[in-house]
């Protein structure tokens, strides 16, 4: 099962790269948002997945998806200047840094250590538990998320809007 | 649980191996493509490879909730961040027609 949600996430964020028409490679990513929820509900998260579905595949990619409609130029512009010294060396340095990553992370102790231990601690995040964590601890930091959100609102509608 | 066994069967270190390949490919996305929407994607895709990383952490330290409620946080950032970064595409295809980076390159008209 693990693997399936894996695939389904990795696939989909590899066709958003190599997709040249940007409505496909945002579907693309609607793919891989799902993918990542599933991977959630294989956490043991349910709160987190369905967070996952309804913000960012029911909010934010809706938002791009309505946006790239809007601005009805779906494929990618031809370059101005090719820069092919750039993107070999764009190219190279993703690869080092993911291959580079995995084998560090495949190689430490600690993580493998953590891996054995928390396999047995007992799992399951429920959305009670995350509620009294969030009202009692971190009752400031929700509302000036709160806060940020309006900001960024108004910032939106200010920079969006012709004339005010 | 060790190295392929536990990328095949979902142990810690299979998640954390596909948030680092995530985060690979949205930041190869954010170098290699000019349109700026694909590269707002591909900063999205990192943002995700981060909550996965962050949740399995979370997960193999007992279910520990402060990780979804910081997970809760950095959606919200993210939100914020979705909205303000599409008005600003908007805002330079109604200046330039284009939404090209490139083209982009200078704040004078």
């Amino acid at each position: 099962m693990f693997l399936v949600f894996a695939l389904i996430t990795l696939l989909g964020a590899l066709g958003m790269l190599l997709q040249r028409n940007i409505i496909v490679a945002g579907l693309c990513m609607v793919a891989a948002f799902f993918g990542v929820a599933g991977l959630f509900v294989l956490l043991a998260n349910p709160v987190a997945a369905a967070l996952q579905i309804i913000v960012y595949t029911g909010a934010i990619l809706v938002l791009v998806l309505f946006v790239i409609m809007m601005l009805n130029s779906h494929e990618e512009e031809p370059a101005e200047t090719p820069h092919p010294i750039q993107r070999w060396l764009s190219v190279a340095l993703s690869l080092a840094l993911g291959v580079g990553a995995v084998k560090l992370v495949l190689a430490s102790r600690g993580v493998q250590q953590l891996a054995v231990q928390g396999a047995a601690l007992p799992r399951g995040t429920t959305l009670e538990g995350v509620g009294a964590v969030l009202f009692a601890g971190h009752l400031l930091g929700f509302e000036v998320a709160g806060l940020m959100l309006l900001a960024a609102m108004v910032g939106a509608v200010a920079l969006t809007k012709r004339n005010l | 649980m060790t190295g392929m066994d536990a990328i095949l069967h979902g142990g810690l270190q299979g998640y954390l191996v596909v948030a680092l390949l995530l985060f690979a490919i949205g930041l190869a996305s954010v170098l290699l493509r000019r349109t700026l929407l694909l590269q707002f994607m591909g900063v999205e895709l990192m943002l995700n490879a981060a909550n996965v990383a962050l949740l399995a952490f979370a997960r193999y330290r007992g279910g520990d909730l402060q990780g979804t409620v910081f997970y809760l946080f950095i959606i919200a950032v993210a939100a914020c961040e979705a909205a303000v970064g599409l008005a600003l595409i908007i805002g330079l295809y109604r200046h330039r027609d284009t939404t090209d980076s490139d083209r982009a390159a200078s704040l004078k008209q």
